[in-house]
């Protein structure tokens, strides 16, 4: 009680408030804006973090997470573009509604079905970390390497079109850990005698070179395609109150979706994109009247950012209980508590009680910010997709350049940041899927520093397969990269039987 | 008609065909490139010193690393050879080539300025290059006009001086002043 007090207290501080509202709101506008992603908001608010205390850094990126979710409803609704990746089911219904003349419904739908599945996902959140956490403390070495190669394994097989690539990626984030001073001994490794890499690549500068430098430079390849105009009439009528009980009045989809995306969230590397989709297609399969979905059905628009939203709790919970990010973003807010000195794993609850509890408000705090946010303000941010690219692209950049800088106020930290924002640009447009190169770069070190421990309380490479729980996660390991592969084929024979009839 | 629409359809599967093979080419080079040089890396790593207290030694862990994806390169490469052969083969290579650069002629243009921009931080400081690349980026994507050159000057002396003052001032990081201005 009483840490859950002193949580209580530093969220409920003026300062952090006030900070928080920034947040929900910079989350809110940078979501909007196409092609700008919750994950490059997060990365940019980064740096700013650095001078605050631990909890109160957290609960400003979470203020941006959970606004960046909604956010991206916006350009969803209102230019049929999704703001980021985890709108893009969104796009299906809400644009046809808001084309059917009805732009305000379609904003209230989405603002309140995130808003509910921000709640729901931090309640789950709530009951789930802190027995997973009881259980992990007793996981020893064998059982964590073994989750951190199922963890791969399940990002590589889940993000991207195709696992080889998925796995390459996964396993380039392995390597890219293994530069620089080795976890346990501080021995100096493939460092070339260069001082760029004596120190090792920090994270952040990986994380911020391979996401937000690589997407900013594609972002401004031609490809000849014309951008739609938003269809913003000069009187919207929100319907707010009345939108609220209209969700409420379908608790399933509801519940189901906010669950879908808890579960999806909880799933390494499976962030909000699969969420918004799988859930958009389970409120379709369950519907009485699935012909009405595509063309401005009120169900879809909830299911779709329920479930996107809800991923925001998921995802805290295998960071919380296991110290493994469930996706970028909660990657990045484990980065940011290992600056402030918090190490992060199963002990986190027990040792920072304070700080965790503190997290679990913060992110109803967050939610509420951002319902508040959205309903008082929503038209000013229909103005925000307006924004034309050319500020918007030079001067992420610049604020990209500051985050690399402040981190270590290191020039060659920049020099970095540059070399790996070209690889990333160069595998992302051979579409390699960068998440798990970056769950890669965070797993590689607590992977390796267990497979040591483990092989050094007992030298047998088989008690890795004699242990259960260890046993099991590899055998999942193998049965998602089976699956994985199964349904490529499948894929490949269909393209292959389309191709001949055809021809 | 029903000739004309068969033939588009054949023109459209031979050009997708044609875009798959040079599409592989472009991962297979990315393949070979990725794993030699993992190879390469699992070999270096296989050269630093064991450990006297553990099986495993510093170099163990990386050299198992780079070996896996050295592999994974090596599979992924032979499928796209697969692939760009069921494909066809390879067509018009260096015209696509040209394609694939002129469409993305911004981006590697912005990546130049953000090299030169980065080289030369350290000498005249983060203001005064944030600025000049702010400027010259914003023109290069929005084209130079009157109306563009206006609102870039303002956009970029924010976001250079202000953004330089807002984190000194309000956050206490000390962005690099430059060897130049350097009292």
């Amino acid at each position: 009680m009483d840490a859950f007090l002193a949580g209580a207290h530093q969220v409920f501080a003026f300062d952090t408030l006030t900070y928080m509202l920034i947040g929900s709101v910079a989350g809110i506008i940078a979501a909007a804006i196409p092609g700008f992603t919750v994950t490059m908001a997060i990365i940019l608010t980064l740096p700013l973090t650095f001078a605050m205390e631990p909890l109160q850094g957290v609960a400003v990126m979470l203020s941006v997470y959970v606004g960046g979710y909604t956010g991206g409803l916006i350009s969803a609704a209102l230019l049929g573009i999704p703001g980021t990746p985890s709108s893009v089911a969104t796009t299906f219904d809400a644009f046809p509604m808001a084309r059917n003349g009805e732009p305000g419904r379609a904003l209230s739908l989405g603002i309140w079905a995130s808003f509910f599945g921000t709640v729901i996902s931090t309640i789950v959140l709530i009951v789930a970390a802190p027995p997973l956490a009881l259980i992990a403390v007793k996981l020893g070495p064998w059982e964590y390497f073994s989750l951190i190669v199922f963890a791969l394994t399940v990002v590589a097989s889940l993000v991207g079109n195709s696992l080889m690539r998925g796995l390459i990626a996964g396993v380039i984030g392995l390597g890219i850990a293994t530069i620089g001073p080795d976890p346990m001994m501080g021995r100096s490794r493939l460092t070339f005698d260069t001082d760029l890499l004596m120190p090792g690549l920090p994270f952040l500068i990986v994380l911020i070179g391979i996401f937000a430098i690589s997407q900013l430079l594609s972002e401004v390849e031609i490809h000849g395609k014309k951008t739609s105009h938003a269809l913003i009439p000069k009187v919207i009528d929100f319907k707010t109150w009345q939108v609220m009980r209209e969700v409420l009045m379908g608790p399933v989809n509801l519940i189901r979706s906010s669950m879908i995306g808890v579960f999806i969230g909880a799933l390494p590397g499976a962030g909000g994109s699969i969420a918004n989709l799988l859930a958009y297609d389970q409120a379709k399969r369950s519907s009485k009247t699935p012909e009405k979905f595509g063309q401005g059905s009120p169900d879809g628009v909830v299911a779709s950012e329920a479930g996107n939203s809800a991923t925001a709790g998921g995802g805290l919970i295998p960071m919380i209980a296991l110290g493994i990010p469930g996706s970028a973003v909660d990657a990045i807010l484990m980065a940011s508590l290992m600056v402030h000195g918090i190490s992060v794993g199963p002990r986190l609850i027990m040792d920072n009680a304070d700080l965790v509890y503190g997290m679990f408000i913060a992110m109803i705090v967050s939610s509420l910010m951002m319902l508040v946010v959205c309903v008082a303000s929503m038209r000013l941010f229909l103005r925000v997709t307006d924004i034309p690219k050319q500020f918007i692209v030079p001067t992420v950049i610049v604020c990209c350049v500051i985050g690399a800088f402040a981190l270590n106020n290191r020039m060659s930290d920049l020099y970095l940041l540059g070399i790996i924002g070209l690889v990333g640009y160069g595998l992302k447009s051979l579409d390699y899927p960068l998440a798990p190169l970056v769950l890669g770069v965070i797993l590689g070190p607590i992977a390796e520093t267990n497979l040591r421990r483990a092989l050094m309380s007992d030298a047998d490479w088989t008690t890795f397969f004699t242990r259960p729980i260890s046993a099991v996660l590899l055998i999942a390991a193998v049965i998602s990269v089976v699956f994985s592969v199964r349904s490529i084929l499948k894929i490949r024979k269909t393209a292959r039987e389309t191709n001949v009839a055809s021809d | 008609m029903t000739v004309n629409v068969t033939e588009a359809a054949a023109a459209d599967t031979g050009v997708s065909a044609a875009s798959r093979a040079r599409t592989e080419l472009a991962r297979l080079i990315s393949y070979v490139v990725l794993g030699t040089g993992s190879a390469y890396l699992s070999y270096r790593a296989a050269s630093l010193p064991t450990s006297r207290w553990e099986p495993l030694g510093a170099g163990s862990f990386p050299k198992l690393v780079f070996a896996v994806l050295a592999l994974l390169c090596l599979a992924a490469a032979v499928r796209a050879v697969i692939d760009i052969h069921r494909a066809g083969g390879l067509h018009r290579v260096g015209a696509a080539f040209g394609k694939w650069l002129y469409i993305r002629r911004i981006s590697i243009a912005l990546f130049a300025l953000l090299v030169v921009y980065l080289a030369v931080m350290p000498i005249v400081g983060f203001s005064v290059t944030s600025f000049v690349f702010l400027l010259a980026s914003q023109l290069m994507i929005a084209g130079i006009s009157r109306r563009t050159i206006l609102q870039s000057v303002v956009a970029a002396l924010i976001f250079s001086v202000g953004l330089n003052m807002l984190f000194a001032g309000v956050f206490n990081v000390f962005l690099p002043r430059g060897i130049l201005f350097a009292g």
